[in-house]
């Protein structure tokens, strides 16, 4: 009954998904599919659990790119962020079981992955998050690949803008662009911030982010 | 400025970040591959690290003392460096053991504990290593695995 309901709300999600951007394949899916890769998510998972090998391959299809945006948002290097990402993976091949409801298995994967990425980090030794805006200027390797890599005028101005936050804001906005159902109680820990505040920060980050768009030459363009 | 037009801004940032920081081509397929050798080993228990002080300390005689554990069978791995860099490893289990058998890479070698569940393995090259144990407990048989440890 619960899981007829369900089928038909995947497909009919999906099939929305297919007439919205005709890009069934594409791996990050936006906002407008958030509800189908949670959904999508789930009924891999169950279809796993029932016996089929070959729906873990999708879901690590479906969650692996989600799951590198939440731990580089964390600010690991690249190599490090793999490993968060392959131990978030084999974490829940081993115990997958004490996921009870198989929708949660998306932010059960998003919420480990952060809690990994956080523990990394800190193990580490990084500077705190809130010096962590200067580091990017020591960073010229990396941030000139990113650089040029916008490919638009509008995401090279964007780009500009969102360098120009700082290491919380963009981290924030990191894990909310791509986790679609965000777990508020771990992120504000790993923010060091009241749950209260995360959704007020939220705001208060957009905001900063549209100022500096705004502007004529916003700050951390060169 | 409404939630809609915030959820076009997200949109946009999410679009930003995967054309300047996307997920490196091979990671899908080197995580499946993961997940795969994963569900194969795992038809093994898995026994883990038991947390200090007795989990892993290394002595100042660049010994090594390792403890793992399922919560029913322990297994205690002492491991030492000989003169010629090889190590030395000598295990306690408490639990009877028809075998136990050290995995490096394509190389296994088996043992049969004492009756005090003592054993050994000597001139062993260094190097990351397994330990699996098999155990019989009334008749039924269970094989335990160690994670992957450096020795």
């Amino acid at each position: 009954m619960y899981h007829g309901a369900l089928a038909a709300l995947l497909i009919s999600v999906i099939t929305m998904g297919l007439m919205i951007d005709g890009a069934p394949g594409d791996a990050d899916l936006g906002a407008e599919d958030g509800a189908a890769r949670w959904v999508r998510a789930a009924g891999l998972f169950d279809a796993w659990r029932d016996g089929d090998s070959r729906a873990m391959d999708d879901l690590v299809r479906l969650m692996t790119p989600v799951l590198w945006h939440v731990v580089r948002a964390y600010g690991l290097e690249r190599m490090l962020a793999e490993d968060v990402v392959q131990t978030t993976w084999l974490r829940l091949v081993r115990s997958h079981e004490s996921i009870a409801d198989s929708r949660a298995v998306s932010a059960w994967l998003t919420t480990t992955a952060r809690r990994e990425a956080w523990r990394v980090g800190r193990g580490k030794a990084r500077v705190e998050p809130t010096d962590a805006a200067d580091l990017d200027a020591m960073l010229p390797t990396q941030t000139s690949a990113e650089d040029t890599a916008a490919s638009s005028e509008e995401n090279r101005r964007l780009w500009a803008a969102v360098r120009a936050l700082d290491e919380r804001c963009r981290r924030l906005l990191r894990v909310i662009a791509f986790d679609d159902r965000p777990d508020y109680a771990t992120l504000a820990s790993d923010l060091a911030m009241p749950v209260g505040s995360i959704g007020p920060t939220r705001q208060r980050c957009l905001a900063k982010l549209r100022t500096l768009l705004d502007s004529p030459r916003p700050q951390g363009a060169t | 400025m409404s939630e809609h037009d915030d959820a076009e801004l997200v949109a946009r940032l999410r679009a930003l970040w995967s054309e300047v920081d996307p997920a490196p081509a091979s990671l899908i397929d080197r995580m499946i591959a993961a997940v795969a050798a994963e569900g194969l080993s795992s038809e093994y228990a898995l026994l883990t690290l038991v947390e200090q002080p007795l989990g892993a300390v290394r002595a100042e005689t660049d010994a090594l003392t390792l403890q793992f554990s399922d919560g029913t069978t322990s297994i205690l791995l002492h491991v030492t460096t000989t003169a010629n860099g090889r190590r030395r490893v000598d295990g306690w289990i408490d639990t009877a053991a028809a075998e136990v058998v050290l995995v490096q890479g394509d190389r296994e070698r088996t043992t049969r504990p004492a009756e005090t569940g003592r054993f050994a393995f000597d001139d062993v090259p260094p190097g990351m290593a397994t330990v699996r144990l098999t155990t019989r407990v009334g008749d039924e048989e269970r094989t335990l695995s160690t994670p992957r440890f450096e020795l």
